[in-house]
């Protein structure tokens, strides 16, 4: 396995895990099965273990168990749903995972001021389906069931972010325990606040680096009055791309928006049972006033007539929503299907969207020359789509070549002034290319790291810091 | 670190030094330092402070403001950036051992890419020219603060800048993609994406309401949207401003997010109607406009929708504009807020609190009754969508004690806005005016982090130093004043 060998790697000091087991009692275990599962995501990167898992139940643990960690420069890594896919979450230098789905209780919700705050470890669908009888939803929605903190420190979106934004938008305030175990509380419930620099965005999309997310506030949206959902198909990628452009441009107010190609359809047909027809579509949802939804869904049926697109087909009881957008959100694991035992390389590229089209034909052109089968789908309307390039892990060309084809489009989206990651965030698997993105940002974002972290013990070797070895303060 | 503010009178050989240092490379009338050429940098939009700056630098170019800044940390002397000067808080209050860098020459409009929707400009541009020059193509910047005609971008991203339709459309942080920065060192920083995402620590945020404290900006590129096909704006009067907050709350409630939701009390409402003939009744205890925008079906039916809800809120009087000079007849009261209570009294002071929204009828009472604590009038304009406050506290900068008293009644404002669980400023940043409230909003566990925030960008402390962010000690010195609420804040700064 391609697992990243880090040299950094070396026992837990001496005492330091009767310490911990001192504080935390049965919340700490070093059972291999566990370790193991901690020390991988969903992607294509191998395993890397912690030597132990952490369950804390409060901040004030989080923040013990911090400065155990950074008494004895041991690395602590948060861990949410395991489900991102850039290795976010590997112990390339072992250390302690700390898990924090026992950290799952809603706090407060406030129906008046459209936000909740929960714990770190709540997940998406734990939180809409507690919100259910308040009439409001929390729209961010990326495929898995990931945690709220997960999701806030990967700045996780979903296909609701071309109208709701993404966790960028959604995070009004947060607690997190930092390098040193001190707890802060940055933002708080106001709209908005200009006191200060604003932590929060640090935090949110820190990747774990900078501090841990123990509890956030999000906003709520109320349930919109009508909400229609239909599927078009188009005859190339390149006629929905260009409608999903237009209706951006309009400024239709379209609230999900996706571009899923042929054989994204053809997995997301077997693994979700559906009988759609297997040629590029997007999928839509528009909310609003009945008479919005009418008028939205009208404009958009027209400018997909222009670029040959078919008759909507609609979804119009919620069952026949809920089970298409569900199709939507497995289509990473469906994908997976197309090539059983395979593993992914998962490309996330976010491009302006007046360069989306240009973008999406030439990397049409690298997915007809690859050997391996090839999906492509993406959030389109806020220029971000995704490839799961079908690798198996056992065969090095194959996942030589899988890598190429993720250079290449990356570097093609840099050429085009986008980005080499929209959501999934930078982990380790896309240092370089944050490098190669950022240039004279680089250098900033390290000496932030460096600032807030300078023992580096949190989630080290991850985003911006490279695999080095903790300083002992 | 960045050490408290002082008057200190200026050192002319120092002085002549860095002005020498700069007309090196800079023409001699952009570098100044005669007192009647400075004169007119000693203060921002919050005259109260005053200071004259020892040099005054007017950058023409990003390579100037990176030679500017290197000479400046060589020679380790702090600068305040300045765009227009519009601020409310202080940001721009100059230092008399410091350069002050305006920004207002760097004017022009670099790019308007209408596919992209996006425009890049330099950072003297004024909000409402970004508009203007948009215009043609259908667009426009979103974020609008009421100084939007004289305030420039650069300015308005240091201090994060909303406006009355900031509700539905974000803030200057929603609004921006990409700036150039440059940093105390001379280096120019690249940040954010031209896409809608950008990878890494989201250092555009961090930049965004950073009141010049981290870097220099030097370009900004801003999203633009695409102006709505019509736009209406319902008036409600209430005879009773609880109704009146009780409206917000309904409206937001229903799922309506409207693109401006503004309130003025009454004290306001007369001020205003005064100045500018809006058309505002003057005989109710507050008004209410929300504004729709979008397509005409849309509008016509979220309009029906705020009526009926403002009715079942028991307004008094509903009005809608029926044409668009009427729409803008009745946002030209509401922006003319400031000046018009300028009119009818000597001075006011501008507060920004910002609240949950559930809080407001209280927070409301709660300023009556410091208004009779107080012997003081204050006249309440807000965002009141999304809480944000702005009490006009009147007063006479003439009649001993009132400034203080002024000063004091604020203070249990700002106070009792973190009570109820909000901050102390919502839109127009803290500057030297709100700086020892953080220290009551913030822990030393937050301060700190600021702290290692801003040596990660400025090691010496010499980026407007002494704004925004208090040092441990001063806050500790503050928590010792606060006991004796109506004693001088400021006593090392000189006042007129």
């Amino acid at each position: 396995m391609n697992a990243p060998l880090s040299s950094l790697r070396r026992p837990l000091p001496d005492g330091f895990l009767a310490a911990l087991q001192t504080r935390c009692g049965a919340a700490v275990t070093t059972t291999q099965a566990t370790l193991d599962h901690h020390g991988k995501d969903e992607s294509w990167h191998g395993t890397a273990a912690p030597d132990v898992v952490v369950y804390p139940q409060s901040t004030q643990d989080v923040s013990d168990i911090v400065r155990l960690c950074a008494s004895h420069c041991v690395p602590v890594i948060a861990f949410g749903a395991g489900t991102s896919l850039e290795g976010h979450v590997l112990a390339i230098q072992g250390g302690v995972c700390m898990d924090m789905t026992r950290m799952n209780r809603v706090c407060a919700i406030h129906v008046e001021d459209l936000d909740v705050t929960v714990e770190a470890g709540v997940t998406r669908k734990q939180l809409n389906r507690e919100l259910h009888t308040s009439g409001l939803f929390f729209p961010i929605d990326p495929g898995a069931d990931a945690t709220l903190a997960g999701m806030a420190a990967t700045r996780a979106s979903g296909t609701n972010a071309v109208r709701y934004g993404t966790m960028r938008e959604n995070v009004l305030g947060l607690t997190a325990v930092l390098a040193d175990a001190s707890i802060v509380t940055t933002g708080g419930r106001a709209r908005k606040s200009s006191a200060g620099y604003d932590l929060t965005r640090l935090l949110v999309g820190s990747e774990g680096t900078l501090g841990i997310i123990t509890e956030l506030t999000v906003k709520l949206y109320p349930q919109p009055e009508a909400i229609a959902a239909a599927v078009c198909a188009f005859p190339s990628v390149d006629a929905a791309v260009r409608t999903v452009i237009q209706t951006i441009q309009i400024g239709v107010p379209i609230a999900r928006c996706e571009l899923l190609d042929a054989l994204t359809i053809a997995a997301v047909n077997r693994h979700s049972k559906l009988s759609l027809r297997e040629a590029p579509m997007l999928f839509c949802e528009f909310h609003g006033t009945k008479a919005g939804v009418a008028e939205q869904s009208k404009m958009v049926q027209d400018i997909a007539r222009e670029h040959g697109g078919m008759d909507f087909e609609w979804a119009t009881l919620q069952e026949e929503r809920s089970r298409l957008w569900q199709a939507r959100h497995d289509a990473y694991p469906a994908c997976l299907q197309l090539r059983p035992g395979s593993r992914a390389v998962a490309t996330d590229v976010c491009v302006p969207i007046s360069r989306l089209a240009e973008c999406i034909a030439a990397t049409n052109e690298d997915i007809a020359r690859a050997s391996m089968p090839i999906a492509l789908f993406g959030h389109v309307g806020d220029g971000n789509f995704h490839l799961v390039i079908l690798v198996d892990p056992e065969n090095s060309a194959d996942l030589e070549e899988g890598q190429a084809v993720n250079t290449r489009v990356v570097m093609r989206a840099l050429e085009m002034n986008g980005t080499c990651t929209g959501e999934h965030g930078i982990g380790f698997g896309k240092m370089d290319f944050l490098e190669m993105e950022l240039g004279s940002a680089l250098p900033a974002m390290r000496a932030i790291k460096r600032a807030l972290d300078p023992q580096n013990i949190l989630n080290p070797g991850k985003v911006v810091l490279p695999d080095e070895p903790c300083r002992m303060a | 670190m960045s050490t408290v503010i002082e008057a200190s009178a200026i050192d002319f050989e120092r002085q002549r030094e860095v002005a020498a240092a700069l007309r090196a490379f800079m023409p001699e009338s952009s570098v100044m330092f005669e007192r009647e050429d400075v004169q007119p940098y000693e203060c921002d939009g919050l005259s109260a402070y005053r200071q004259i700056p020892m040099v005054v630098a007017l950058a023409e170019s990003e390579a100037q403001v990176q030679r500017i800044l290197k000479v400046c940390h060589e020679k380790r002397v702090p600068v305040v950036a300045r765009g227009a000067g519009t601020g409310l808080s202080g940001g721009a209050l100059p230092l008399g051992n410091g350069v002050l860098l305006s920004l207002a020459k760097l004017m022009r409009i670099l790019e308007i890419d209408t596919e992209a929707r996006t425009a890049r400009v330099q950072p003297g541009v004024r909000n409402l020219a970004i508009s203007e020059a948009a215009a043609p193509y259908g667009l426009y910047y979103a974020p609008d603060p009421s100084s939007q005609i004289a305030c420039t971008i650069g300015g308005n991203v240091a201090e994060n800048s909303g406006g009355v339709h900031c509700l539905k459309y974000g803030l200057t942080v929603h609004n921006i993609l990409k700036l150039r920065a440059v940093t105390i060192e001379g280096e120019l920083l690249e940040i954010g994406s031209d896409g809608l995402d950008a990878a890494g620590y989201d250092v555009l945020a961090v930049m965004t309401g950073s009141e010049g404290m981290l870097a220099v900006i030097t370009e900004v590129t801003v999203k633009l949207l695409p102006k709505p096909e019509c736009a209406q704006v319902v008036m409600a009067a209430f005879d009773d401003v609880e109704k009146a907050g009780s409206a917000v709350a309904n409206i937001i409630a229903a799922g309506i997010i409207p693109a401006g939701l503004e309130m003025m009390d009454q004290a306001a409402t007369v001020a205003v109607e005064h100045f500018v003939h809006a058309g505002y009744p003057t005989d109710v205890a507050g008004i209410l406009l929300c504004e729709s925008d979008g397509t005409q079906e849309e509008v016509a039916e979220e309009v029906r929708r705020v009526e009926a809800l403002m009715e079942h809120s028991g307004a008094t009087l509903i009005r809608v504009s029926q044409t668009d000079s009427e729409r803008l007849k009745f946002w030209a009261g509401r922006k003319a807020a400031f000046p018009a209570v300028g009119r009818i009294s000597p001075d006011y002071y501008c507060m920004d609190g910002t609240i949950p929204r559930k809080r407001l009828a209280e927070v409301l009472r709660r300023i009556a009754e410091l208004e009779r604590k107080y012997g003081l009038r204050c006249a309440n304009v807000f965002h009141a969508g999304d809480g944000n406050l702005h009490p006009l506290i009147l007063y006479d900068a003439n009649e001993p004690g009132e400034l203080e008293r002024t000063e004091a009644f604020g203070g249990e404002i700002l106070e009792l806005s973190i009570k109820v669980g909000g901050t102390i400023t919502g839109e127009h940043g803290v500057g030297i005016e709100k700086v020892n409230h953080m220290c009551v909003q913030f822990r030393t566990a937050e301060l700190e982090l600021f702290h290692a925030v801003k040596r990660a960008f400025d090691e010496y402390g010499l980026l407007n130093p002494g704004k925004a962010v208090p040092t441990l000690h001063r806050c500790a010195e503050f928590g010792r004043k606060h006991v004796h609420v109506g004693q001088e804040r400021f006593p090392d700064l000189p006042r007129f």
